[in-house]
């Protein structure tokens, strides 16, 4: 399983897990301090010419769970600073084969150095030594043997430091200073300062774009939903990537397939929480996509996150829903989606009540319950109750009763067993009612709410039940 | 009577532990301590699918259940309460005079009443579903209470008293007669000493 803590850390957020660099990361640019109290260890990547191209960002971003100080070294090194990072991979050596396994799975071979300073990682990793160099004291020692090449100066400044027999980082590091950026130039000097630490860094940070939008073409014509939904599924994948290096989660996700003739077909997902887990997310799509009508098999399929919501990740429970008080957040949406996506957004709703006496604006259709595990109190009698008794169940209209002798039927005599309570309101937005209700018992015995009108004709009508 | 002692004995070893001995799991209080004391567990079963069967809709069955479900919708981390395919709609005020907590209660309306059923039951985000399902076969029944138990949810089906004939993997099956002030309860299925039926009053 991955590491997903560091899901967590993201640049100018609260963190829970801060690596121990010494200022918060609230600017994309900033100066490491030689020196300063807070020690750095930078992970240095060379990736082999060939895989490079195309591949480095996607590494920048995938590496962003690593780290949040991501940063790239065009063409061909990526640099993270690692030092808060280690105790979660269980120090240099599993944070190396953890960036290994990341660099495989996007199929590039890496060369990976740790040092203190950022420019001897990337140096080392150049150089094509994968060593770990963890203390500040040994960098000078083991940049020495380092071949001068791999600091990537011009090409005439090397020739002439070959020529004074110059080959190495560390011969170089020998020449007296003054005389160094007088014939090399300052900014040579410079860049030595900081390789060795002398001199503090400026490095930007990478920060990936923060829209999702990818295509998919097939290859082949797909006619099942369930094939379409497998060819999606390398984008979900990556959208799964992209939301975790963000601490994102998505709330709107849109699928277009793509046809040969026919327009395009349009799929939205809409989730009551913002998901992060591909596997709610594959699933829901899948549950959209086979209530879709294909006019043609698919060519190429489009996913597209709508919009996008910060996503916290909350502490789980230690105990099972429904164990113990153990609450249900998760499930409760996922539960919501799941019927949503079958039955139809209008299936599942919920229950507010408003205070207003007609009974049929007593209430209201209400977004189903929030799945917050810390809702608010319950209200307690907050808007008055009615004074009395209420049905269990109204009928979405009132039904005309017939009468016989004055007196309302259904199935039979009704029997009044209650006083009468006149509702007699609305007259300012033209829903004016003016009833008598009664309790009434049917000869089965069933507590009914019946009502009749005051004017005339005095019509009786039924419009609960009591259950 | 030597040898009975010695096993008597033997089994006082507290690492020994008796199936007879296993606490029942403590029922969900039903509010009336009449049926309390009837039901098996004294209460309602907290996970599991129960059959109410009643004469027609209206015989009083919600009220039976209404001191518990409010007991549910209000404890500190409730579930949700889940009504699927209620044949009218649920009447907020009278269900919020009554003690329920609005804001865990979702209504479920659409096509597949019995699907969303297995859904709510086996999603474990609900405390109680109470479902109107048109004619369930036995072996859905029996899918449905698998669900109940794989999500510790209590799952109450309303049905026609006619379907007392049909057998039910339901865990507890209760058929329901009006009274001039109440309902007359009687166990079809559930472990009970007490097989007469019992009178409650609802309406006071």
């Amino acid at each position: 399983m991955r590491p997903r803590i560091l899901q967590t850390a993201r640049p100018g957020d609260a963190w829970p897990v801060r690596p121990a660099g010494p200022a918060p990361l609230h600017t994309a640019a900033r100066a490491t301090q030689a020196g300063a109290p807070g020690r750095e260890l930078w992970a240095g990547i060379h990736l082999a010419e060939n895989d490079a191209a195309g591949k480095l960002e996607q590494l920048g971003m995938s590496a962003q769970r690593f780290t949040p100080r991501v940063s790239l070294a065009p063409p061909d090194g990526l640099l993270l600073e690692v030092q808060g990072s280690l105790h979660l991979f269980a120090g240099v050596a599993g944070l190396r084969g953890a960036l290994l396994t990341e660099c495989l799975r996007l199929e590039v071979r890496p060369v990976l150095a740790f040092a203190p300073t950022a420019l001897a990682a990337l140096a080392m990793a150049r150089a094509g030594v994968a060593c770990e160099v963890p203390e500040p004291a040994q960098l000078t020692g083991k940049l020495a043997r380092l071949p001068l090449s791999s600091l990537r100066w011009p090409q005439d400044t090397l020739a002439r430091l070959a020529r004074m027999g110059v080959r190495t980082i560390g011969a170089a590091l020998r020449l007296p200073r003054a005389g160094f950026a007088r014939r090399f130039g300052d900014a040579q000097l410079a860049m030595l300062d900081v390789l060795t630490g002398r001199a503090p860094e400026v490095r930007v940070t990478f920060r990936a774009p923060e829209r999702f939008r990818r295509r998919r073409e097939l290859g082949c014509e797909l006619e099942s939903h369930d094939l379409v939904l497998a060819a999606l599924a390398p984008l979900l994948a990556e959208l799964d990537e992209f939301l975790a290096a963000r601490e994102l989660g998505v709330v709107e996700l849109e699928c277009r397939l793509i046809h040969r003739h026919a327009p395009l077909t349009r799929c939205v997902v809409r989730l009551a929480s913002p998901a992060t887990d591909v596997h709610r997310l594959t699933a829901l799509l899948g549950e959209h996509l086979s209530a879709l009508e294909l006019p043609e098999p698919v060519r190429a399929g489009e996913l597209a996150a709508v919009a996008l919501m910060p996503h916290r990740p909350e502490s789980e429970s230690l105990w099972q829903p429904g164990e113990r008080g153990g609450s249900s957040g998760r499930e409760g949406c996922d539960l919501i989606e799941r019927l949503r996506a079958r039955l139809g957004a209008g299936a599942v709703h919920g229950l507010t009540r408003l205070p207003a006496y007609r009974p049929e604006k007593a209430w209201a259709v209400a977004e189903p319950p929030s799945a917050s595990r810390h809702r608010a109190m319950v209200k307690g009698s907050a808007d008055p109750a009615p004074a009395r008794r209420r049905p269990l169940w109204l009928f979405p209209a009132p039904q005309r009763l017939s009468v016989r002798n004055g007196l309302p039927r259904r199935r039979g005599p009704l029997r009044l067993v209650s006083e009468p309570e006149r509702i007699e309101t609305g007259w300012w937005d033209g829903g004016e009612i003016a009833r008598d209700y009664y309790t009434a018992v049917d000869i089965h015995g069933v507590h009914l709410w019946i009502f009749r009108e005051r004017a005339a004709p005095h019509d009786w009508f039924l419009h609960g039940v009591f259950g | 009577m030597g040898a009975t002692a010695q096993l008597a004995r033997l089994l006082e070893h507290p690492a020994i532990w008796r199936g007879a001995s296993a606490a029942h799991p403590e029922g969900l209080a039903t509010g009336f301590s009449a049926l309390d004391a009837y039901l098996p567990g004294k209460g309602w079963p907290r996970t599991g699918l129960i059959e109410i069967l009643v004469p027609r809709f209206g015989s009083g069955e919600l009220y039976l259940l209404l001191p518990a479900l409010s007991a549910l919708t209000r404890a500190r981390c409730a579930r949700w309460c889940v009504w699927v395919a209620p044949p009218l709609m649920p009447f907020a005020p009278a269900l919020a005079a009554e003690g329920i907590a609005l804001d865990r209660v979702a209504v479920v309306s659409g096509a597949r009443p019995l699907w969303a059923l297995e859904q709510a039951l086996g999603s474990g985000a609900c405390d109680a579903v109470l479902a109107w399902a048109r004619r369930p076969k036995a072996r859905e029944i029996r899918r449905l209470q698998l669900a109940a138990e794989r999500g510790r949810t209590l799952g109450v089906l309303f049905r026609p008293r006619r379907a007392a004939r049909e057998a039910s993997a339901a865990v507890l099956r209760l058929a329901l007669a009006p009274t001039g002030t109440g309902v007359r309860i009687t166990l079809l299925k559930g472990r009970t000493t007490q097989r007469s039926a019992i009178d409650l009053a609802l309406r006071g």
